[in-house]
């Protein structure tokens, strides 16, 4: 926590925006392109002075994608869980993961921040796609793949818990397929027309969510992690396999690195905007 | 600004010739502008129309006409079929390559609609041009696509007229661009290049995609899909480089990759990369600001 | 543009006349009501206006751009008839002018051909008593929200009104021999891009004569719209759209932004 100041500091004495704006396009026919390290990123400028606030810079644009088999014939009928498919969902985010530390360790980044997880799961392979952006401490030098975190947190979210005291330390996954039961016909008839509850069923769910959750658990306490952090659950139905319930759950596993939490203590406010209201210019469009 | 420029249509002289500006920009970003000195001179657009096809004299489509070597841009690899079976059916080589062909092609379309926008910012006389917004449309059923490049032009209030290079450019505008320059960047242009990588599938990939034991009696357990993998990893990283090689040294701010995919059989397909930002100068030191006050909606 | 839209429907003027005595009604939500306030408007009620028009047709030729010189007035002439009719409401109402006007096209399955354009918005004055209204003396349009109108109103420019242009343009279809000759390779196509450029200018162009009859210093927010309406893919609408505004100040008055992190979701 080098550079950058403390919570609640008086805010700074404000820029004569006009003439740094004229000194901005003076300098730009003066100015060769610097000597220092280009970066790449995808952060908004908020995002960027926000992490700039705290010590920290962008430095690239960094990703990982997998996409790993599903055995043909899995999703017929069977019972309990579709091991291999819940295999193969962890293959592939491991896949992706990897190589998503190895590009963000390459680029000099010590973590990487607001990664977009873009999961698709089809019948005979499940894809996983990471983008994000690889973040280190201002200068810091490079450090081992094996070191680097990656967190689906925004640059603003992972700021305000290096303020609090938190740290990411990597996604936390977990996924569980499995079978819906079969009514045997005789028992279907008898259901037909009462109201009960299809316990089966509700054990097939429970089972998968069950797994799931552990396993996202499980790969949290493995980084060391004492929590996760805005954990974003799936589940349902595939359309290509109606017989199997897939439950999913992923989140960033955080760890508390101060010695104690560090209060943010924020102010309230009125805010006096609408979302977007006005003219709807989609309603002029055709079709 | 009197001046006709000889290559815009007549009512695009009309429209520069008037006294009233157009601004493309919304009521805040607008306001935000006059507030750090950019006065807008007028909405300036270029246009470049495309015919478009995927596979060009250069992208044989038909399976067998192009074994090893069909790559033309720098990334390749092949693969080679383990089970040894020789069949017209049987998938027996496979390759990713970089289509340069494609990658050349867009960016002359939206390098020509980019230059066709600045010289309507040079018409009006603008210092830069903010808020630019640009599209890559099909048109109808015409198989052509149309670049659009379009933003406001503006001028830096007081200053001496614009030097003999170009404009300057950017995405941003508003707030965002006076906090961008707050920071210590000066925008210089919008940066974009995409990538295409083509994936002639072999036999494993056919068969780990489509999940088919095949007639060939193997049953394909679980494993990675690298092919494609290594295909999609490569789109990204063409990409940054394309972009990369713009820089000349300057940083990419606000970043956007958009990837799609154009499958043609199964296994076979086109994965496209489009990079696009900003392009941004460091013209002094950053002085971080403190971190900013929190705070919670009271409604 | 022609009609003297006289008459107002009956139960028109009976809800004028409520609204006349001090009752409003408007669909600005709590914070643009007190925006507004905040630079000395009042929002006097809710105004519209509507036209239903037999958009005629007109032949095109296959293998030629061009402008579709009638559909271009009737699209124009239908959304002008709305928008005049709107005014005329506000004028009633004594109003300086109308803040967040919408404009739709709606089209029925009873009337081939046939499309409704509506345009709403809440009719406003100034508590002052000094008028706001237009060059032309009719209360100003616009299609700012109420935020946007204060922060115009820091900026020094008040709205003259909303202007528009369009352009209905046909897109040629290619012959035979102009595909194949160029086939396999992805190149500029000069024509095309000359005539879409074409179609696009001409719109702004027109939106700019407006905003130039209202002695306009600027037109703020000019968006353009493309529409392909019922005429098939070949047949598109260029439409240009944007708040007229004058120069009223130098003075910039809006007060420097304080950074902030919402702990919101």
């Amino acid at each position: 926590m080098s550079a950058g100041g403390q919570l609640g500091d008086p805010p700074p004495t404000p820029v004569d925006i006009k003439a740094e704006l004229r000194r901005a396009v003076g300098a730009l026919h003066d100015l060769q392109p610097s000597k220092v390290q280009s970066m790449t990123s995808d952060l908004s400028i908020d995002e960027e002075l926000i992490l700039h606030s705290v010590g920290w810079e962008p430095i690239e644009l960094v990703c990982g994608v997998s996409l790993y088999s599903v055995p043909m014939g899995v999703w017929n009928w069977g019972q309990g869980e579709i091991t291999s498919a819940s295999a193969a969902y962890a293959r592939a985010f491991e896949g992706a993961i990897d190589r998503i530390h190895r590009e963000c360790a390459k680029a000099g980044g010590h973590g990487v921040v607001g990664v977009q997880v873009d999961r698709s799961i089809h019948r005979h392979h499940i894809d996983v796609t990471l983008l994000g952006t690889a973040v280190r401490p201002v200068g810091a030098r490079r450090v081992d793949a094996a070191h680097v975190f990656v967190s689906d947190l925004s640059a603003r979210d992972f700021t305000l818990l290096h303020v609090s005291g938190w740290q990411p330390l990597g996604l936390a996954v977990g996924a569980g397929f499995v079978y819906a039961p079969r009514r045997s016909i005789g028992l279907a008839m008898q259901q037909k027309s009462q109201n009960v509850e299809l316990t089966n069923f509700t054990e097939a769910m429970y089972s998968a969510r069950e797994s799931a959750m552990e396993r996202m658990q499980s790969s949290a306490i493995t980084m060391g992690g004492t929590g996760v952090v805005e954990v974003k659950v799936t589940e349902g139905p595939m359309d290509f396999a109606r017989h199997a319930v897939g439950f999913a759950a992923w989140g960033t596993a955080v760890r508390l690195v101060a010695e104690d939490h560090r209060s943010l203590k924020p102010t309230m406010v009125v805010p006096l905007d609408d979302p977007m209201s006005g003219f709807e210019a989609t309603a002029l469009r055709g079709n | 600004m009197t001046d006709t420029a000889p290559d815009l249509p007549e009512a695009a002289n009309r429209r520069f010739a008037s006294q009233a500006f157009t601004s493309g920009l919304t009521v805040p970003d607008f306001a935000a502008c006059l507030q750090m000195g950019l006065e807008p001179v007028g909405y300036v657009q270029g246009f470049c129309v495309m015919q478009w096809g995927w596979y060009g004299l250069n992208s044989p489509y038909r399976r067998g006409i192009s074994p090893y070597g069909g790559g033309q841009g720098g990334y390749m690899e092949s693969w080679q079929c383990p089970h040894g079976f020789v069949s017209n059916e049987h998938r027996s080589w496979g390759q990713n390559y970089e289509q340069s062909w494609i990658e050349d092609a867009w960016g002359q379309g939206f390098g020509t609609a980019y230059s066709r926008m600045l010289e309507e910012a040079a018409a009006v006389g603008a210092h830069g041009v903010v808020g630019v917004v640009d599209t890559a449309d099909r048109l109808g059923d015409l198989g052509v696509l149309e670049f659009h490049l379009r933003g406001t032009a503006v001028k830096v209030t007081d200053a001496p007229a614009p030097p003999g290079g170009q404009p300057w450019t950017t995405y941003l505008a508003g707030q965002r661009l006076a906090k961008l320059i707050e920071a210590g960047y000066m925008p210089v242009s919008v940066a974009a290049a995409v990538s295409s990588v083509r994936v002639w599938a072999y036999c494993m990939t056919e068969y780990l995609l489509g999940g088919t034991s095949s007639a060939w009696g193997m049953q394909p357990a679980g494993a990675e899909i690298t092919q494609v993998a290594s295909a999609q990893m490569a789109a990204r990283q063409i990409a940054r480089e394309h972009v990369r090689a713009q820089m000349a040294g300057d940083s990419l701010h606000g970043a956007e990759m958009v990837v799609s995919e154009h499958e043609l059989s199964e296994g076979d397909q086109e994965i496209q990369c489009l990079l696009r930002g900003n392009r941004v100068r460091r013209f002094k030191d950053f002085d971080p600001m403190p971190v900013p006050h929190p705070t919670v909606r009271l409604s | 543009m022609s009609d003297d839209p006289q008459g107002l429907p009956e139960a028109t003027s009976h809800r004028l006349e409520e609204l006349e005595h001090g009752l409003f009604t408007s669909d600005l939500s709590v914070n643009e009501f007190l925006l507004i306030k905040e630079v000395g408007f009042h929002p006097l009620g809710f105004v519209m206006g509507s036209s239903i028009y037999h958009t005629g047709i007109q032949t095109r030729k296959w293998g030629q751009s061009q402008e579709l010189t009638k559909l271009t007035e009737a699209m124009y002439n239908a959304r002008e008839l709305a928008m005049t009719r709107m005014e005329e409401e506000a004028a009633q109402l004594g109003a300086d002018g109308v803040v967040g006007v919408r404009l739709d096209v709606n089209y029925y399955e009873w009337g081939k051909d046939a499309a409704e354009f509506i345009a709403v918005g809440t009719a406003v004055k100034a508590e002052s008593g000094v008028s706001h209204r237009n060059k032309l003396g009719k209360p100003f349009t616009s299609d700012l929200s109420g935020q946007d109108f204060w922060t115009l109103m820091q900026t020094g420019y008040i709205p003259q009104g909303l202007v528009m242009g369009t352009c209905v343009y046909h897109i040629a279809h290619r012959g035979l021999g102009q595909t194949l000759g160029s086939a396999g390779q992805n190149i500029e196509l000069p024509n095309f891009t000359q005539a879409l450029y074409e179609a696009r200018e001409l719109a702004m162009t027109r939106m700019q004569d407006e905003a130039d009859r209202l002695g306009a210093s600027g037109i703020v927010g000019v968006r353009l719209e493309e529409k392909s309406h019922q005429w098939g893919s070949h047949t598109i609408e260029f439409l240009s759209l944007g708040t007229a505004v004058v120069k009223t100040s130098d003075d910039v008055t809006l007060p420097t932004p304080i950074t902030i992190v919402s702990l919101d979701n």
